[in-house]
């Protein structure tokens, strides 16, 4: 069996890290959430991976490549406009034979899901349903005996707990009624649609409800618990150099060419990359990950974080429920407020956010003694000067004097 | 990174190895070599260098079964003895990954006889194979891979038999029609078969001619898929960029953590390189280095030229290799050679003709083992990875990275810089790979500029002191790929010539970042402006006042004065590229040029 995976959104929700790459290409536990997907797939012996890609293209390709380095074997399929999941799934049509999975790049799995779906395949479609409290946002399935009748998407109130995974099995039957598939009034080609047109026809469509990990990471916030979640796996190794004085606690991974310096105190989960310099005496609490590059000066807290690649962090710095992108560089003495149960707006819609810092983009310069309010976010190149507090959004360029 | 393949089949092993080895050879080559079953006994041939110098050697070899390796050795010397395969008895290995414990069994062996001729691990798994061996090679190899520790990827022959087996490392079989395939990976025998299957960890694999078994290590069988590969090839490799220049010039910041991985501790301001044969008191008694090179190599030398100048306090010649042996000149008491490829024939004559004056020699390289690492020495590697594009980009930059590093190694030594400016230095050294990114992130600015100017028949490009041998670099760099007349001129120089042919249809680059030169360049650029030239500057992202003499600005990030030309490079790598596009050139292979010349 062979599977699409559709990577080819932006994922707008996730912004500002997705300006500069899409979000199935932000780290959860210093790898990619593709990364985590493609293993789950591989490790049910699904070798042949067909990725639609689009936004920010060259990023997924450059790292993936043909898939080798990952035990699979990837192909690449371009949609350029986007317009809708059934759209895409038509665009792999060619290489695909006989029954093939479909998953979306942005939903982190691991193997046992993937073989709660294969296991219980049955009919044209056969979709994985998860059950959750919350179902506000998701289409959400109703199901006799195993049957699909039929997939609400988004309902208002709550008629089930069961919510559409995104993840299906499908025969090619799915490409003739993809064919036959309207315009949605969100201008897209839903697959969603294409199922309801087929349960309507009558094909069998079944449903397969799983109690594997199935996370949605909707908001940008949501990969702190992503990242917390998959660091759990982590297994304590030191790579690099842990100088004298330094101490660690639990599973610790520091990748080759970094530097602990004296006086550190670590406590995992925690992951650093490669080439990295933290200390001396900085404190790296649980749930944190530090891509490569990453320099991390003296007396520093860090607390269930992702830090991305080459950052830089003045010394007397804190950082807590906070997810820093790639490039930036913050002065000493840098601090986030952290606010529990927040409402965040985005054009307009107010989401909520269990606890957060801050988000910041790519490519930023933020000065000494900055201070970032609870759930504000700073998108990409964006200076920000010395004792400045930011106490609201930051669009991309922004230069706070 | 290395690359493996075998055969068993009913055609001539040896063509058939040495064809997919070059298929490998993007993955690095520094040696190579194949063995082959012939009637009665395994033929290896090695040789050190590219697959071309092994197909050189060979004579006409018979046999259908074989194996091959290609090396690109990042850790020990590559030599002929080193290269794979490796050979107990009649068994043939080839191996990628490494034996960790190597020393233990190699100790063991020994002990009962077996004799070790190379310095590598994969040796020992010949020979432990060769102790395990009864009369079947596949159980040999099961009962050996119990006793190692570590990764491999291996190929063994042994008769007309072929086993494969891979913990950690790449391995896929190809299934052919009477004949079957191993190897590294899909495109190396993707010209025989599509039919793929991928090993798994702790998976062996025996290869006929008429099929293929897999068993796991208990030798039970194991099913196994049959994969049809479809992709395109070419487009996976670019991984989605049009170009393998533009993938490459995305690669840059990549290129240099890598140029930079491990030599620099910021917090104690060392620079450190591994393999320097140079004491401090060699470096404080030199009086003078030549630095000779050629094309893009001459540039970054160029620059050099002003680094060991500024921050070592040196007298620095810059020559161009292929005049430098006919020059008669002395040259200095340090002589640094700048090859990317070590093979580049030019470069290597200059060096051997500076030799004979007794200098202490340097070289600065990409490929490891290359014939110029042999030849001097000191050997400082570049770490950018292969170069696929003819028109250098990554590896140019990852040269600038190497001598920044020794010129500032330098004048710590010789007492020329203070160790809080060597601290500076070195942290704003490293923000350069990411503000490398920002510059790429925002390409679409200098893809406009290059759009609007991309019918023009001549540029210049423009710079005083460190930007000038970038002026230079950019002006090779549109020469090379976009076939446009460019010229880099030293900016104080126009007025002395070639301002005469400034005209409006002469798009002038002019590299104005902030430095001790920046007045002049801005009285340059309004000399050029003058003669109703277009002119963009490639300033820095906190100057305010040069929009006003200029048309358009390509702003770089702020960083130490001297450190600038690796920003500004970038810049005109990219405008060159996209000059190039528009005008629709075959941008990775250049009429008339290669990548490495190894003619005079």
């Amino acid at each position: 069996m062979k599977a699409i995976i559709l990577a080819a959104g932006e994922g707008l929700r996730c912004r500002p890290l997705t300006l500069t790459r899409s979000k199935v290409m932000l780290p959860v536990a210093n790898k990619p959430l593709l990364e985590h997907i493609i293993n789950a797939v591989a490790e049910n012996d699904i070798k042949e991976i067909i990725m639609v890609v689009g936004y920010q293209k060259e990023r997924i390709m450059d790292y993936f490549g043909d898939g080798l380095e990952f035990g699979v074997n990837i192909k690449y399929v371009f949609q350029e406009a986007q317009l809708g999941t059934a759209q895409a799934v038509k665009l792999a049509k060619e290489y695909v034979d006989g029954d093939f999975l479909v998953l979306n790049g942005d939903n982190l799995v691991d193997r046992g899901t993937i073989a709660d779906l294969l296991a219980g395949k049955n009919g044209s479609v056969t979709l994985l349903a998860v059950e959750r409290e919350q179902t506000l946002g998701y289409g959400v399935v109703i199901s006799e005996g195993g049957r699909v009748i039929k997939i609400l998407e988004k309902p208002k109130e709550i008629v089930s707990h069961l919510i559409n995974a995104g993840i299906y099995i499908f025969t090619q039957d799915i490409f003739e009624e993809i064919n036959r598939t309207p315009l949605s009034s969100t201008g897209e080609y839903a697959i969603t649609d294409t199922i309801q047109q087929m349960i309507l026809k009558g094909n069998i469509v079944s449903m397969v409800e799983s109690k594997s990990l199935w996370m949605d990471a909707v908001h940008s916030w949501d990969f702190l618990k992503a990242n917390a979640v998959f660091l759990e796996n982590c297994k304590n190794k030191l790579s690099g150099t842990v100088e004298k004085g330094a101490t660690i606690k639990g599973n610790v991974l520091v990748g080759e060419n970094s530097v602990i310096r004296g006086g550190c105190y670590i406590v995992g989960p925690v992951a650093i990359g490669k080439n990295c310099d933290i200390g001396p005496n900085t404190v790296i609490l649980p749930s944190t990950a530090i891509g490569d590059n990453v320099s991390i000066d003296s007396s520093v807290e860090i607390q269930n974080s992702i830090l991305m690649n080459d950052v830089r962090v003045g010394s007397g710095s804190f950082i807590s429920n906070s997810i820093i992108g790639a490039n930036n560089t913050i002065g000493p003495h840098f601090s986030t407020e952290v606010g529990r149960e927040l409402m965040i707006e985005m054009k307009g819609i107010l989401h909520h956010a269990e606890l957060l810092g801050t988000v910041t983009g790519d490519d930023n310069s933020i000065g000494n003694r900055v201070l970032i309010k609870a759930g504000k976010m700073v998108a990409n190149n964006c200076t920000i000067e010395a004792g400045s507090t930011v106490h609201k959004d930051l669009p991309p360029g922004s230069i706070v004097v | 990174m290395c690359g493996i393949v075998g055969y068993n089949g009913k055609n001539q092993a040896a063509a058939i190895l040495i064809d997919c080895l070059k298929r490998l050879e993007y993955r690095g080559y520094d040696s190579a070599g194949i063995a082959v079953f012939d009637t009665n006994v395994v033929e290896v041939y090695k040789e050190k260098g590219r697959i071309v110098d092994l197909e050189k050697t060979l004579p006409n070899i018979s046999g259908t079964v074989g194996i091959g390796h290609t090396r690109w050795a990042t850790h020990g010397k590559p030599n002929k003895i080193n290269a794979h395969p490796h050979t107990s008895g009649n068994i043939a290995v080839v191996h990628n990954g490494i034996i960790e414990n190597f020393q233990e069994l190699k100790e063991k062996l020994s002990r009962e006889g077996f004799e070790f001729v190379s310095e590598t691990d994969t040796e020992a798994l010949a020979h432990l194979i060769n102790h395990y061996y009864k009369d079947n090679l596949i159980d040999a190899v099961i009962s050996a891979l119990k006793d190692v520790r570590g990764s491999y990827a291996i190929a063994a022959i042994c008769g007309s038999e072929l086993v494969a087996a891979r913990k950690d490392s790449p391995l896929v079989i190809g299934i052919g029609e009477g004949e079957n395939f191993v190897a590294s990976d899909i495109p190396a025998i993707l010209k025989y078969t599509r039919k793929i299957i991928f090993l798994d960890d702790m998976e062996v694999a025996s290869i006929t001619p008429d099929g293929v078994s897999f068993f796991d290590t208990g030798k039970m069988p194991i099913e196994k898929k049959i994969n049809l590969i479809e992709w395109n090839l070419e487009a996976a490799e670019k991984s989605g960029y049009e170009h393998f220049m533009l993938k490459e010039i995305h690669e840059q910041p990549r290129a240099l953590h890598e140029t930079f991985a491990g030599r620099i501790s910021e917090l104690e301001g060392n620079i450190s390189f591994e393999g320097l044969n140079l004491t401090e008191s060699h470096i404080k008694d030199i009086s003078r280095i030549s630095i000779i090179a050629c094309g893009t190599s001459y540039n970054a030398g160029f620059l050099g030229k002003y680094l060991f100048e500024q921050l070592a306090g040196v007298h620095v010649d810059i020559e161009i290799a292929s005049e430098f042996r006919y020059a008669h000149s002395s040259p200095g008491s340090l002589v640094i050679v700048i090859t990317q490829s070590g093979e580049t024939a030019d470069t290597l004559a200059a060096l051997r003709e500076a030799k004979s004056s007794g200098c202490r020699t340097l070289a600065i390289t990409n490929v490891m083992g290359s014939t110029v690492t042999r030849e001097v020495d000191n050997v400082i590697y570049t770490r950018s990875g292969p170069e696929i594009g003819v028109a250098a980009t990554k590896t140019f930059i990852s040269q600038l990275g190497v001598l920044y590093l020794l010129a500032l190694y330098f004048g710590k030594i010789r007492g020329k810089i203070s160790s809080d400016h060597m601290k500076r230095m070195l942290v704003a050294m490293k923000m350069l790979p990411a503000q490398i990114t920002r510059i790429l992130n925002k390409k679409d600015n200098i893809k406009k500029f290059a759009e609007t100017f991309s019918s023009s028949s001549d540029f210049f490009f423009i710079g005083r002191t460190l930007n000038y041998p970038i002026a230079l670099e950019g002006a090779l760099k549109l020469k090379e790929i976009s076939y446009i007349h460019a010229e880099g001129y030293a900016a104080g120089e126009l007025k002395h010539g070639p301002l005469a042919l400034i005209t409006k249809n002469t798009p002038v680059v002019a590299i104005a970042t902030k430095g001790l030169t920046y007045d002049k360049v801005v009285n340059n650029i309004k000399e050029v402006k003058a003669r109703d030239a277009p002119v963009l500057a490639i300033a820095d992202e906190k100057d305010s006042e040069i929009e006003k003499y200029v048309d358009a600005v390509i702003r770089i990030p702020t960083t130490e004065d001297i450190l600038s030309p690796v920003l500004s490079t970038v810049v005109v790598q990219l405008l060159s590229y996209y000059i190039a596009k528009a005008r629709n050139c075959p941008i990775d292979q250049p009429r008339n040029l290669a990548k490495s010349v190894t003619v005079e």
